[in-house]
Formats: C-alpha cells, structure tokens, sequence
C-alpha cells in the first residue's frame, strides 16, 4: 500500500470516528451503564413510551401519504410535461434548502386559530394546530422530495415505450400502471419510503414548533429525548437515543439492501 | 388489413414535423417509410398506432375511420427500436402480456405462447429475462409479443437498427418471409435504404414531413421523382450538367459521343471500382466498374478518356418519369 493512502485511510477513519463511532458508543455505554434491570425499567417510562406510539402513528399516516404524493408528482412531472409541473419539479425541494424550524413557523402561521387556514378550520370546530394533525403536516412537509428525488431520474431512464407498447398490447391506464410503471420504479420507491421513515422519526425542529411538545400528549420521541436532556433526567434520554440509534441502524440496512437490488436492477437492464 | 390516412398534420413545440400527408397501404403489403432522421417517419408510424395525437387529418383502418380510437383499441402490433421489453417480465410473460389482457385462459395462453416462441425461435429462451437475451433474441421477442394478439397491422419502428451488420441481414429477410407468411400489413420505418429496397413491396420516402415519392422500389430507384429522392436511394453523380447514377457511365474512348474527362482516382474497393474523373472546370463526375470492365479498359490516372451514358439506360435519374402504373405516384409538388 502507497504511504499516502494509508494517511487518507487513517484520516477518513480517525475524522467519521470522532464525528459519528465516538458519539454513537458513547450513548450505547449511557444506557447500559446501570445495567439491564435500570434500562429494562427506563424502556418502560410512560411518557417515553406514548412518545414511541405518537411517533409511530405519525409515521403511520405520514409516510403513505407521501409516497402517494411522491409517486404522483413524479409521474406527472415525468410523462407530462407543463409549465406547471415544471414549477412543481423546482418548489419540490424547497423543504430541503429550509430550515425546519422555519418549516414549522411557517405551518404555524398558516394553521393557528387565527392562521390563513387555521382558522377556516376553527370555523368547523377543528383545531390542527399543537396537535396530531400538526405533526403530520410537518413531518409530511419536511420529506415531501424524499420519495419523487428517487422515483423521477428512474422514470426517466426507462422512458415510456414499455408502457406504450402495454397500450398497444390493450391494456387500459390503470393495468399499465400497475403492471409495468408500478413495478419498474418499485425499488427506487422502496428506497424513498425508507428515507422518509428515517425523517419522520428523526425530525426536531419543525415538529417542536407546531406540536407544542406537550409532555404525554404531543411530544414525539426525539422531542421526549429533548425534554429528558433539558430536565437533567440525562440516562432516561440516553435510552431514547439508544432507540432512536437502533431504529437508524435498521433504516440504513434496508437502505443499502434496497439501493443494492435497485443497483443490481439498473445493471441488468440495457440501453 | 388496409391502412390509409390523408392529411396527416402534426407539429411539435412550432415545428411542422408531418405537413398533411396522404397515403394507402394496401392489404398485405410491406411498406417502408423510408427517410433521413427528422424527416417525421416515426412521428407518422405512433400517429397510425394511435399513440402520438395528430392534429388535423384522418386515419383508417379498413376503410373505418380509427382517428379517435385509443391506441389499446386498434388493434395493431407495435414494435419499438429499443424493443421496449418489460424488464421485470419473463421472456415467455413477455409474450403472454397482450393475451393476458384479452383474458385467454391459462391453458390456451400457454399454448399459443409456445406456438409463438417456436415461431420466433425461442423455446430454449422461455424462462430466461430481457437482459438475459442479445439484441436479436430481444427483437424475436418483441415481433412475437406483438404478434401475440394477432393484430390487424404490424408497425415497425427502425426495427434493424440497433443490430450489428450480420444479425441485421439475417433478420430482415427472415422477417419479410415471416410477414409473407402471415399475409399482415406491415409499415416499416428505416433510414437504410438498401433494407427498405431489400425487402419492401412499396417505398413511401419522406423528406421534412411530406412524401416526396411512393412506388414499387425498383422503379423508384430507376424513376426518382426529385433530386432529393435520387440522392437518398443512392449514390448519384453528374456528367454535361444532368444526373446519373455511377453504374449508369461508362468510359470509352475519345470520340464525339463522349464527354472527354481526365481521371483523377482509381479507388479499388473489392469487386466494385470507382474511377474519379474530373473536366476543364474542375467538376468531378464518377464511374463505378466492375474488375472485370477496369481490366478492359485500364484507366490510369492523368489519362484522358470518354464518359458516356451506357446504351442501356434509358432515361437519366431526376427526371420525374411517368409512374409505370397509376399507384405509383409522385406526391412532390414542383420540381427542384
């Protein structure tokens, strides 16, 4: 081995050590550090744990509705074309370039009682603000390009002959999509699902605003980790994070098991 | 089944691509679009499949008017460039697409799919997937899929043109005596002109979206109706002013019946032999010999010899000869 690639290997490791290994060990050791009967007794926190159900109902709702969206918005930018969707293509992935706290002003402003919408929704006895509807908003709002960013180079790669070709054949749009489209950008899909359940459960910022963080009541899991931090019960945010760490794990293996298949896909095709 | 449209008009983004054309394609028949890329061949071909809107004109197939049927109910097999296999699909499920539509039942859906892969030559390929398969199986594969739901028209789209020389030879002739067994009217799009004179019943030769001329393709060839047409179909030169096909020259020897040329080239490229000739002006003409007649004549280069028109040529190219029969017409308006 050349000596400078060895210095590059030593930085590289030595710079994602101190960054993400060190960090990472470092809550692990936090929460095992009063043994199993301590964790086994923290894992059972009643705030903790209806902070783990409201994130998951969350994700619930939030992730399939941004695949539908996803799915959608891609197609019609993809297969047509027009001015409109061209300005969709570009306003899609504003939620990346802002900041999510000021995700979560802006929904604030739009949905508070006293909102531009918030308070046509008053009007009929509904309140979205700090609550679970709130949350899915912004969780929704913050992954919104997760799942086209993935879905649309691939609709573009693979054009539209098959499907055409599925027309002359005689099958109606509906069978088309389901046949062919469907299952061609199936992985590129899968991929955007898991990025945006590793967004819905790891999102701070904007949730924080729009929920209120109502202990027991609104506050998600990284929100209940916050509140622990903040309220110097330092061990019982450290099992969140343990969890929240262990969820990652997970996301990030079907992540690179699906990006292995898309992969594998791409390569077996031609031209 | 009869195909005929009239007035096909069709722009993209501004830009005229088929300016109001008009055609028939008898029962039967292979049909070659024959064209340069741009020329709106392939426009013309999705348009008849239904696939591309057109925006003024009409379409019928059989004498029934199809303008405003969608692409599913037309029933015509359409083949792609690309082939367009279902990637995700079988070779046989491939197949069985078109009759899966139709809801054929599973028993008879497997025998036809067998039929049609023995048709095509495929059975040893039946489990295997699209990238799995060459460029030719893939081609095999897309004719019977399309065939598979026994259209009334098979439209091909450059359906050669993604394959090396050899497999591309083969295929054509094989795919022109599969068409002559079925007895179905095909269109074909190509740019090669020797693939479309190889194989075709009538050539249709478009140039910027309208037909220049349509004919049998021997006439065609011996009969173009414009410049554009002569040159496209082949290689031509000019001698005093007219054009010619190189094959149509000869040289002989100085005398009044000849044009009298200095030769500049002799370029031996197997059993053909061109010899580049150019007069006082310096406009060059070429001949194209045969070894045979090189060998009689022996030209060398700087020598002064004849060039003449061989006896056996009736008319010069690029006149815009009388159709031999009232289909073969010239849809050219003026001359250039």
């Amino acid at each position: 081995m050349r000596r400078s690639s060895l210095v590059l290997r030593i930085l590289v490791i030595g710079y994602v050590g101190a960054l993400l290994a060190l960090p990472l060990g470092f809550v692990f050791q936090q929460a095992f550090s009063h043994g199993w009967a301590q964790l086994w007794a923290a894992l059972h926190d009643h705030a903790m744990d209806l902070a783990i159900i409201l994130t998951a109902k969350v994700a619930i709702l939030a992730v399939p509705l941004n695949v539908l969206f996803g799915v959608g918005a891609s197609l019609w930018i993809v297969r047509h074309p027009s001015k409109v969707s061209r300005v969709l293509d570009v306003v899609i992935d504003v939620p990346l370039a802002l900041s999510p706290i000021i995700v979560g002003l802006v929904l604030e402003l739009a949905y508070a009682q006293n909102g531009w919408f918030g308070s046509a929704f008053a009007a009929m006895g509904l309140r979205v603000m700090f609550s679970y509807p709130a949350i899915v908003l912004a969780s929704v709002f913050v992954s919104l390009p997760l799942v086209s960013r993935q879905v649309i180079p691939l609709l573009r790669e693979i054009g539209d002959h098959q499907e055409q070709t599925a027309a002359t054949l005689g099958a109606r749009p509906t069978r088309i999509f389901f046949t062919i489209t469907l299952r061609s950008i199936a992985w590129a899909a899968a991929y955007g699902v898991t990025l945006t359940l590793a967004r819905v459960i790891g999102e701070y910022g904007a949730v924080l605003i729009v929920s209120g963080n109502i202990a027991l009541i609104t506050q998600t899991l990284t929100l209940n980790i916050g509140a622990n931090f903040e309220s110097f019960n330092s061990y019982q945010g450290f099992v969140g994070a343990l969890l929240l760490a262990l969820v990652s794990v997970l996301v990030l293996t079907v992540i690179g098991v699906s990006r292995h298949r898309l992969e594998r896909k791409r390569h077996g095709s031609f031209v | 089944m009869a195909v005929s449209y009239s007035g096909v008009t069709k722009s993209f983004r501004g830009r005229l691509v088929l300016d109001g054309i008009s055609d028939v394609v008898n029962e039967g028949e292979l049909t070659a679009l024959l064209g340069p890329s741009g020329s709106g061949k392939s426009t013309l071909l999705k348009i008849i499949a239904g696939l591309t809107p057109l925006d003024s004109g009409r379409v019928s197939l059989a004498g029934k008017d199809v303008t405003n049927t969608p692409a599913r109910d037309r029933h015509i097999g359409f083949c792609f460039q690309d082939y367009a296999p279902f990637r995700h699909l079988s070779l046989r499920e491939n197949i069985a697409y078109g009759l899966k539509v139709q809801h054929v039942a599973r028993a008879q859906r497997r025998e036809q799919v067998d039929e049609l892969l023995r048709l095509v030559r495929l059975e040893d390929y039946a489990d295997q997937y699209p990238h799995q398969l060459s460029g030719g199986q893939r081609q095999r594969m897309a004719l019977a899929r399309a065939l598979a739901i026994k259209p009334d028209v098979l439209l091909l789209d450059e359906p050669f043109a993604a394959l090396d020389a050899q497999v591309r030879a083969e295929l054509r002739r094989w795919v022109r005596s599969l068409q002559q067994e079925l007895g179905i009217t095909t269109i074909l799009v190509t740019h090669d002109q020797v693939e479309a004179m190889e194989i075709a019943d009538r050539l249709v030769i478009l140039n910027e979206g309208r037909i220049e001329q349509a004919g049998r393709p021997p006439f065609v060839y011996d009969h173009p109706a414009t410049e554009f047409v002569a040159s496209f179909l082949g290689p031509i030169t000019s001698l005093g002013g007219i054009s010619y096909r190189p094959h149509e020259l000869e040289l002989v020897g100085i005398s009044d019946a000849a044009e009298t040329l200095e030769v500049r080239e002799v370029v031996r490229l197997g059993f053909e032999v061109r010899v580049i000739l150019t007069n006082a002006e310096g406009s060059t003409t070429w001949v194209q010999l045969t070894h045979d007649q090189v060998k009689q004549i022996n030209p060398r280069v700087g020598q002064r010899v004849g060039v003449r028109v061989r006896s056996t040529i009736a008319t010069p190219a690029a006149t815009g000869a009388e159709p031999a029969t009232p289909r073969e017409t010239s849809h050219h308006e003026g001359s250039h």
